[in-house]
């Protein structure tokens, strides 16, 4: 039947690929950050040590391992301990094997440095607000920035000359430094609008004109910090695209054949599309990582500050739990980059039936 | 025509986008300031920061580090016995009306008119149960207590002894007498827990627990944010990521029995949560921060827009606490006195002063008692004068002669190594500080630089916060920057010496300590002072002013003489700021009804009764 269909084994052979990369990612997502020396029980105890004597810590010391799975338990629950009465450190590889049984029921575990919070719990209460700063924002800028590109590399003149040197300084800004330029004009200078949260103090998220209002006036100065910057870097790389296609030999070939100058546009366009349309796929996978920068800048909720705090903490499980869900989101946005452009670009449908 | 389709599709899209952001900003800018639209009345709202960094995970007052406003020392849901005064060093009436010391027992009475916020008394059964289950579960915060009792006992009040388990009925016991170890005598640190320990409805907790079967990791795993029993005068609303909202809870016993029939006049405290430093400053100037408790730098400069701190002149803080150079006894050369002494007359005091902590501190003095305040009084300068250090490089070039130590200087004037009397090189000193705290970062950096300026190898070592604190507890550390038991309770300075010092679980480099991480004055090695350990277990005993103050003397020239640390500047347990912009009467030196803490933090919890709204 592959034989036959050679779209489906084209489909089958990528997403065979990304199964396999899928699953080395989540061995090194697991081991990556357990191989320090960090132990993450050592930060809990620096904040419920105080006072504690030495015999009570070592108990609640102890009561963190086993609740985290980090030392061995045998099965009326009692801690295994070597002959000079030290419990007995989990391996790994067992680690590894218990937390592949839980992921596939869908449970990430327990965050450490939260405890007794659970990783997904986390992450749900994070994700709506970086996919709703992050995904409008790399959305528009994308295709503002496509668009300004295009047109900046084929109006040329006075367009061009004042576009290109402004995203090019858009671009070119450290997001941290814009975000602050952003906060000290706009939010303490002239008081425009909110220098930091996500919404009025006073307001709670739900559904109302009250905090809707507020939620778009807070919105505005974390959005424009990354959406200025995203049409910048698009922008420029559309240019440089179209520019390229306008020298190529079929453009040439059709003015010379007189073919209709719009038509001969659209092709251009369609082709400069396809590395940015990777470029897009790359950004919409990788923003649940959260627009760090933008979060501590603003104070805005999100992701990012949590994924942070859990790698300098050592919280195995968050740092694993978030990293699978990035690994996640970067794999489906590649593979359907993949299959879209395998339909859209001609030369790979040829490859296709060529059977190869 | 030259557009093509594709073109004049985007670019109608692009139209659409544009139009949708500029509605969406146009909403946003036409907004009028007024945040009374279906949110908390500004005029009933007070918001609090510093107190909680990331979104709230336990209110289990029952954990070691619960969040707010559960949290250590946060006073607005669940009380503690007493309240700690840091101004006048008295204790203060909250659900005990009274205490009193004895001999060998320490004994605390309860106001006749708490309750919890269910309607049941707060009884000394509830007290009993508070602390007997430290006794129990070794693991729990009042657990290390239960070294220095033996046990708890209830009296009513016709001084009849209590029955263990509880009964209806009006008569419940009121008196709780808290029995003192002899062996181990020491009703300072009892105090300390009457003014930490928070007391828990034991006909909410019991059942509960029991209904575990007792299993107390699986109890410690209940988030107690829905309806907890409760005898504070706030209670928990919500809470998120972006913050934690408690509202005042009318039916309080305390507003009637001490507060004189008053209401707070604050109905919401609120803790916004930022994740940024920068974020203080700004919520504090533009008013919609009340109060802080984080490091603002440069707070003079905010005056003008109504922010203040405690005092409006330098050193416009309160301090409480000494962070310091942690030694590590065990680490050559640091275990010789010679050479810690010269590196603390090495260390410009005035420059981590003025550079590192924008000046909040008053001048160092020597020594590990305040100068200032309550512990002023046994402090000498006479003693300082004679044995302590202070910045005087040429006194550090003299200590490290007379420990045969010599710096070689490169040609540039570069400190290369430190030899010793042998000629050898001794081994760099390396100043560990967590990573990224950059008032830590900037101290240490000023310390490197005036010790290598007399000759001495010192070199700073920033590590990750997770390994820092591992090597604190293990002595992983030549030397390590720490504040150590920085609360202003009952038990300073003594508790500040104790940490310090104290020989108890006494343990090896590799195995944890989680006091005296420097091992110093080992019992077991030739140089012990046993005289430390007699002065450590003696001054919570004594009673006589005089006798106390002789003793405070003779342990603080002790420290001097030997430098186990190396004191560096003083600083506020928790810092104090606010903006006048909506609250009005917060205490200030000027106006010092309570103490420098912000609403929720202990006893800064009574100004909620004392402050009143400003109105616009």
């Amino acid at each position: 039947m592959l034989k036959n269909n050679p779209t489906l084994r084209y489909i089958l052979a990528r997403a065979s690929w990304y199964f396999v990369t899928f699953l080395v990612a989540v061995t090194i997502n697991f081991f990556l950050p357990r191989l320090g020396d960090a132990n993450p029980v050592d930060t809990m105890m620096a904040k419920v040590s105080g006072g504690l004597d030495a015999k009570s810590a070592k108990e609640k010391e102890e009561a963190y391992l086993k609740e985290f799975g980090l030392i061995e338990v045998d099965p009326s629950g009692a801690i295994r301990r070597d002959a000079a009465g030290k419990p007995i450190r989990t391996s790994l590889a067992s680690q590894f094997v218990s937390y592949l049984g839980m992921s596939l029921h869908g449970d990430l575990g327990g965050s450490i440095q939260q405890y007794p919070k659970r990783v997904s719990e986390i992450i749900k209460t994070g994700i709506p607000w970086t996919l709703a700063l992050q995904l409008p924002t790399i959305v528009l800028g994308w295709l503002i920035g496509n668009v300004l590109g295009a047109l900046a590399a084929y109006k040329r003149g006075p367009f061009d000359k004042l576009l290109y040197p402004l995203v090019l300084l858009a671009s070119a800004i450290p997001a941290f430094c814009f975000g602050i330029l952003l906060v000290y004009f706009f939010g303490i200078r002239l008081e425009w609008f909110p220098a930091i949260g996500a919404y009025d103090d006073g307001l709670t998220p739900e559904l109302s004109i009250a905090f809707l209002q507020s939620a778009s006036y807070y919105y505005v100065l974390p959005f424009l910090s990354v959406f200025l910057l995203v049409v910048g870097g698009q922008a420029i790389g559309m240019r440089s695209m179209c520019i390229y296609e306008l020298g190529t030999d079929y453009v040439k070939y059709a003015k010379l054949l007189g073919i209709k100058e719009s038509k001969i546009l659209f092709y251009m366009f369609r082709n400069a599309m396809l590395p940015q349309l990777t470029g897009l796929a790359l950004a919409l996978g990788t923003m649940v990582g959260g627009a760090l920068v933008t979060e501590i800048i603003f104070s805005y909720p999100g992701l990012g500050l949590a994924i942070l705090t859990a790698i300098q903490q050592s919280d195995y499980p968050l740092v694993t739990g978030t990293c699978l869900l990035i690994t996640t989101c970067v794999l489906i946005a590649n593979f359907s980059v993949d299959m879209l452009i395998g339909f859209l670009d001609p030369r790979i449908r040829a490859a296709q039936a060529a059977g190869g | 025509m030259s557009e093509t389709l594709t073109v004049e599709l985007s670019r109608s899209r692009a139209r659409t986008a544009l139009a949708v952001t500029a509605a969406l900003l146009f909403l946003g800018a036409c907004r009028h300031e007024k945040s009374d639209s279906g949110g908390l009345p500004r005029a009933e709202t007070f918001y609090v920061a510093g107190r909680q960094w990331g979104e709230p995970s336990s209110f289990n007052p029952l954990t070691g580090n619960p969040d707010w406003p559960v949290a250590n020392s946060i006073n607005l849901v669940y009380e503690t016995l007493l309240y700690y005064n840091s101004l006048t060093g008295k204790m203060e009436p909250l659900l005990a009306e009274s205490y009193q010391t004895t001999d060998d027992t320490v004994e605390a009475t309860l106001n006749p008119a708490a309750h919890w916020n269910d309607g049941k008394k707060v009884t000394g059964w509830d007290v009993k149960y508070s602390f007997d289950l430290g006794q129990k579960y070794k693991s729990l915060p009042m657990a290390p207590l239960w070294q220095y009792l033996t046990e708890i006992k209830l009296y009513d009040d016709a001084g009849k002894e209590a029955p263990v388990d509880p009964v209806e009925g009006a008569n419940y016991p009121r008196r709780v007498v808290f029995v003192l170890n002899k062996e181990k005598k020491n009703p300072l640190v009892v105090l300390d827990e009457f003014q930490n320990t928070r007391i828990v409805p034991r006909h909410s907790i019991e059942p509960q627990l029991r209904a575990l079967g007792g299993n107390i990791d699986a109890f410690l795993k209940l988030k107690f944010d829905k309806d907890a029993v409760s005898s504070g005068p706030y209670k928990l609303l919500s809470y998120s990521g972006e913050k934690v909202v408690t509202v005042r809870d009318d039916g309080y016993w305390g507003n009637q029995a001490l507060h004189g029939g008053k209401l707070p006049a604050v109905k919401y405290v609120v803790h916004p949560i930022y994740k940024g430093n920068d974020a203080f400053s700004i919520g504090l100037r533009q008013g919609r921060l009340d109060a802080s408790s984080t490091f603002v730098p440069r707070i003079w400069l905010k005056n003008k827009k109504g922010v203040h701190s405690w005092m409006d002149e330098p050193p416009f803080f309160l301090s409480t606490s000494i962070p310091m150079l942690m030694i590590n006894h065990k680490h050559r050369p640091l275990n010789e006195v010679h050479y810690r002494r010269a590196m603390a007359f090495a260390i410009n005091y005035k420059d981590i002063r003025e550079l590192a902590v924008s000046g909040y501190s008053d001048p160092l003095k020597p020594g590990l008692i305040l100068p200032f305040g309550l512990e002023s009084k046994f402090y000498s300068d006479e003693d300082a004068k004679q044995y302590g250090t202070w910045f005087e490089p040429e006194r550090a070039k003299q200590e490290l002669k007379d420990g045969g130590y010599t710096g070689v200087f490169n040609s540039d004037g570069e400190l290369v190594e430190t030899h010793d009397a042998s000629g050898q090189k001794v081994p760099t000193v390396y100043i560990k500080s967590p990573a990224g705290w950059s008032d830590w970062e900037s101290i240490v950096r000023i310390a490197v630089k005036s010790m290598r300026a007399v000759g001495i190898d010192a070199r700073e070592r920033f590590v990750d916060s997770s390994l820092f604190w591992n090597a604190l507890f293990q002595g992983d550390f030549d030397m390590i920057m720490q504040t150590p038991s920085s609360a202003p309770t009952p038990s300073k300075p003594w508790s500040r010496f104790e940490f310090l010092m104290t020989t108890q679980d006494f343990a090896p480099e590799g195995e944890k300590m989680y006091k005296n991480m420097g091992r110093y004055n080992d019992p077991k090695s030739p140089g012990y002072i046993a005289r430390l350990d007699e002065l450590i277990a003696k001054i919570p005993t004594i009673t006589n002013e005089q006798e106390l103050i002789a003793a405070y003397r003779e342990l603080n020239v002790l420290f001097m003489r030997d430098q186990p640390t190396i004191p560096l500047v003083y600083r506020a347990d928790a810092f104090y700021e606010f903006s006048n912009k909506h609250w009005a009467n917060m205490p200030t030196a000027k106006n010092p009804y309570l103490p420098p803490l912000i609403p929720g933090d202990r006893l800064g919890t009574a100004m909620l009764w004392k402050i009143t709204p400003v109105l616009n």
